[in-house]
């Protein structure tokens, strides 16, 4: 088919009058072109379009000169040929294949320049551009690569054993005394395999890493491609519709023009025509007049006189009628300006959108809030395009209208915003509308975001710890309630520490038991968590590894005595009742004058001492919670302890459970009592901590934990030292 | 047979027997005696650490008339030892076969009651001086002949080698890490063994026989840090006999402020069962310090 066919009979057409031929060129335009495509490459597309555009009087437009869009505005079906067109990059499942094929032809070119540059390592050369083209295949295997690793370079007389690390060349023992490799550096071959060796891994590694990477910046090109592809063709589509909308318009308004044109030309001619039929009339009546003249000039004279005065008359009325010679249609044609401002109209709104439509907005993402701030994030409709977005929102409370309810807006660009200057663990609602030249779109759905919460506080006089564990409690510091806490712990006075922070989450309560090493620093901090996110951290809380920490349980005291600030001195004064009685509860000491420690329920090795005062009665030991308050600390089965006696000159030393007591005697009096505390063997032990020397250790059954007690039983005084490394000895007994 | 060569001929050792025994061995051997001028045997436990390094010595004095056999076969101190790595030196209680009169005549006297002192009187002073064959000649041997450290040694034993370990560590203090007793003889000067003993061997001279006496010993000991344990049973014959004397012991020792846990442990006798009860306590006890 002759593209300039159409072409021909389109050029011709603006002159011609016939109806026929005009309704048919539309048809031409939308049909050929399509046709021509099938079986002829694309450059004749391009100027067929060039060819209506020069027929339209649109050349002007950038758009459509631009090739690519040109094609594919003109071919309804393009989708189909740039499909073909593309295909090498399109079918990326494929394409690995290609590359690989062409890589591997790439390293046998390289295998072939070694093979030229060093003659006999051709084969080396060849066999590495293999080692690369299987490792290709199957996925990198660093074991199957080893097998091609051993080069095959042999030596046809004897083995070189040495390598010389200056040539880089292996060696028979016997050459490295040669004058070439004297003072070089000659390692034994194996030694030099090794680390040639290893740097092939550590190369390995990095080719491994590279190929990873160049792995995901392709699939990373994919997906940047088909969204190219995606915007590109919806763009496509928008635009062919438009243009469409152009040419019909067109097609209408030359129709218009061409039965205006026809209309005009024939009411001309009729003019024309019957001006022509006057002047013919007035001709004949001219003539008649000169016949009728001549006629009278032969006659007599009586009658001409007579004739003459009638005809001069009527010669005069002729005469004086006026003949119209003026043409009255002019052969030229009027000022045909041309009106194409609506099609202006239409082109300027190929680029104008309408109001965008209602964005949605997200739910609220895992911890994108902070305590005082939140992240709304939300989305337009693709089609959309927007100039910024009003976001608006207030505090989501149920039944309290009025405080607290003020309504906030702001105004961003972006799909998101952070609000901020909010109120911690606080539900907000928040709604968003979108903006463009052409309007505001309706709002989007209310969704609710959470504020993240306050940070809580620890509780630090209650925390208490040993060697492998620490047991920390806080407060929420929300008012209402959280999802979870987490505890972070960092170690802290470490030489070099990297600062790795630890973290133990999903606590539901305000306590929690965090493993430790032994012997450590430690910064520990809470986060509370709810939907929003997690909050700042607490206020850290120093724990130290270093023997056990406990504090003594002021409601476990006994009236009479007193614990001090610390909670680790315990004192009985000299007088007989408090001003106050504390009230009574199962947990405080009735009879007995003791208190009890809270240790960390940690089922290892606790170790602290007591500084006792030689003349005074004092029991330092262990006990259930539930050891009966009301009996002497040892007088059950739920205590264990050893209680001094001081009846001067004599001390007496027992170590009681269950009121039993074995027979010790001891020479020295210790001023440092140590206990050991080991749920491991069961055994509760006790030393002079100043001596070292071991005094006595039960054999106890700890189905429960136990905690420290202790009693005066006389005025005095005990301080507890928390916090000391186990010694070595103890871990003897 | 095996004999071991040290650089002295008369150091040399003869192997009489070898158990292993906890991964260890449990050996006996004979030697010469220069301090005794006899034939002597001696037992020797090597733990398995004895294999890769230099462990501490500990010397077992047995009671009267034990030989080095009693211990090793009937205390059942072995897998202690092996777990702390400890050689346990069990010498025997007397010269034998010195061929003095009257030598076998009591079990309480003479063979198998040598009293780890140095015989001052005749006809024993030549041969009875196992004072100085358990302090000096015993370890020389030990250290020349065993991989063990020279430096960390602790002395323990029972009834009247419960004595001799106490004087040992009382009259050298800083030689031994540390001392424990089974049952121990605590004031010879005041108990009818000791007075037989002493008068027969240091003659009547009663402020001589001081200088073996544990109680009068504390008196004057310096004060070196020295951890004493003791057990003994409630039900010893020889408790209630006034043989051992104990609270003199730890009376002496409350005055001193010489540190000393003394156990009345209930039910027991003066038997090797009490000592087995109690052993695998009095090895840590050591361990303690020997280890430290």
């Amino acid at each position: 088919m002759d593209l300039y066919d159409s072409g021909d009979g389109l050029q011709a057409f603006p002159a011609e009058s016939g109806r026929m031929r005009r309704g048919a060129a539309p048809a031409e335009v939308t049909s050929e072109p399509r046709g021509a495509a099938r079986g002829q490459p694309p450059r004749d597309l391009e100027e067929e379009v060039d060819e209506l555009v020069h027929l339209y009087g649109l050349e002007d437009d950038d758009e459509l000169a631009d090739d690519e869009l040109g094609d594919e505005f003109v071919t309804e079906n393009a989708p189909r040929i740039e499909v073909s067109e593309y295909a090498p990059h399109v079918g990326t499942r494929g394409e690995p294949a290609t590359r690989q094929r062409d890589w591997r032809l790439g390293a046998e070119a390289a295998g072939e320049a070694d093979g030229l540059g060093f003659g006999g390592w051709g084969s080396e050369g060849q066999c590495r551009d293999l080692r690369e083209a299987y490792r290709f295949a199957r996925g990198r295997s660093s074991e199957e690569y080893e097998c091609y690793v051993i080069p095959e370079e042999e030596d046809e007389e004897e083995a070189p054993d040495v390598f010389c690390a200056t040539c880089k060349t292996p060696l028979r023992a016997a050459e490295k005394e040669l004058d070439e490799h004297r003072g070089h550096e000659v390692t034994p071959l194996s030694k030099a395999l090794e680390s040639a060796k290893d740097e092939i891994h550590r190369n390995m590694y990095r080719l491994e890493k590279q190929i990873i990477e160049m792995e995901n910046f392709a699939s990373h090109l994919e997906e940047v491609f088909i969204t190219v592809e995606e915007n590109f063709g919806r763009q496509e589509q928008n635009f062919e519709s438009h243009y469409n909308e152009i040419l019909e318009t067109l097609a209408q308004k030359y129709e218009d023009k061409v039965q205006a044109l026809g209309e005009r030309k024939k009411e001309k001619l009729e003019t024309l025509y019957a001006q022509l039929v006057s002047c013919g009339e007035n001709l004949d009546a001219c003539r008649e007049l000169m016949e009728t003249v001549e006629d009278i000039c032969h006659e007599e004279k009586a009658d001409f006189i007579k004739d003459a005065m009638a005809m001069a008359d009527r010669l005069r009325e002729f005469l004086e009628t006026d003949t119209d010679v003026d043409v009255s249609a002019q052969p030229a044609l009027e000022d045909q300006t041309l009106d194409f401002s609506d099609v202006e109209q239409l082109l300027g709104s190929i680029n104008a959108v309408p109001a965008p439509s209602a964005p949605v907005i997200n739910p609220q993402a895992p911890n994108s809030a902070s305590g005082s701030s939140v992240r709304v994030c939300w989305s337009l409709c693709s089609d959309d395009t927007v100039e910024s977005y009003q976001l608006s929102g207030r505090p989501a409370r149920d039944g309290a209208p009025g405080k607290g309810q003020a309504e906030f807006t702001m105004t961003v660009k972006e799909t998101y915003c952070s609000v901020r200057n909010l109120v911690p663990n606080t539900q907000y609602e928040f709604w968003v509308t979108a903006r463009n030249g052409a309007g505001v779109s309706p709002a989007s759905e209310r969704v609710v975001y959470m504020t993240a919460p306050a940070p809580p506080v620890i509780k630090s006089s209650e925390v208490r710890s040993c060697e492998e564990a620490a047991l920390i409690r806080w407060e929420s510091g929300n008012l209402g309630p959280v999802d979870s806490y987490t505890v972070e712990l960092t170690q802290t006075e470490t030489p070099g520490a990297s600062g790795v922070t630890e973290s133990v989450v999903g606590i539901p309560t305000c306590e929690s038991l965090v493993q430790l090493q032994p012997r450590r620093s430690y910064a520990i901090y809470v986060r509370a968590l709810n939907v929003g996110g997690p909050s700042a951290r607490s206020e850290p809380a120093a724990v130290h590894t270093t023997g056990s920490c406990f504090r003594l349980d002021a409601h476990t005291c006994h009236p009479w005595l007193t614990v001090s600030e610390d909670g680790l001195t315990l004192v009985r004064g000299d007088g007989r009742a408090p001003a106050r009685e504390p009230p009574p509860s199962d947990a405080r000491f009735t009879r007995c004058v003791a208190a009890m420690g809270n240790l960390v329920p940690v089922r290892g090795r606790h170790y602290w001492e007591v500084e006792v005062d030689e003349r005074s009665d004092y029991t330092v030991g262990v006990a259930f919670d539930d050891v009966p308050k009301q009996e002497d600390l040892g007088a059950n089965c739920r205590s264990w302890c050893m209680r001094h006696a001081w009846a001067p000159p004599r001390h007496k030393y027992e170590f009681l459970h269950n009121k039993m007591t074995p027979d010790i005697r001891i020479t020295v009096s210790p001023r440092k009592i140590g206990v050991l505390l080991d749920y491991e063997n069961s055994t509760l032990s006790f030393f002079n901590a100043d001596t070292s020397q071991h005094l006595y250790t039960f054999s106890c059954q700890l189905q429960q934990f136990v905690h420290p007690c202790f009693s005066l039983e006389k005025p005095g005084r005990l301080k507890i030292h928390n916090g000391i490394a186990m010694p070595k000895y103890v871990s003897l007994y | 047979m095996s004999l071991i060569f040290p650089n002295r001929e008369r150091m040399a050792l003869k192997q009489i027997s070898s158990n292993k025994c906890f991964g260890g061995f449990q050996k006996v051997f004979e030697h010469d005696s220069v301090e005794l001028s006899c034939k002597m045997k001696f037992a020797v436990y090597l733990p398995p650490r004895a294999d890769t390094g230099k462990c501490p010595a500990l010397y077992w004095l047995s009671g009267l008339t034990c030989t080095e056999q009693n211990f090793i076969s009937k205390s059942g101190f072995h897998q202690a030892a092996s777990e702390h790595g400890l050689v346990v030196v069990a010498p025997d209680t007397s010269p034998r076969g010195c061929g003095i009169a009257g030598e076998e005549d009591s079990w309480d006297f003479g063979t198998g009651a040598g009293f780890y002192v140095d015989a001052t009187e005749q006809p024993w002073k030549a041969n009875y001086r196992m004072y100085s064959y358990v302090t000096r000649e015993l370890p020389q041997l030990i250290n020349a002949n065993f991989p063990v450290d020279p430096q960390r040694m602790s002395v323990f034993g029972h009834s009247m080698g419960g004595h001799g370990a106490l004087i040992c560590a009382l009259k050298n203090p800083g030689k031994y890490r540390s001392v424990s007793a089974f049952a121990p003889i605590c004031n010879p000067v005041a108990c009818p063994w000791g007075k037989k003993a002493f008068g027969g061997y240091l003659g009547a001279d009663q402020s001589q026989w001081k200088a073996y006496d544990a109680t009068h010993l504390v008196k004057s000991y310096p004060g070196t840090q020295l951890d004493i344990l003791i057990d003994q049973g409630k039900d010893d014959q020889f408790l209630s006999d006034g043989q051992l004397l104990p609270d003199n012991f730890i009376a002496a020792c409350t005055d001193k402020k010489i540190p000393v846990v003394f156990r009345l442990q209930e039910g027991y006798d003066h038997s090797y069962y009490f000592i087995a009860t109690f052993i695998t306590d009095h090895i840590r006890h050591h361990a303690k310090y020997l280890n430290a």
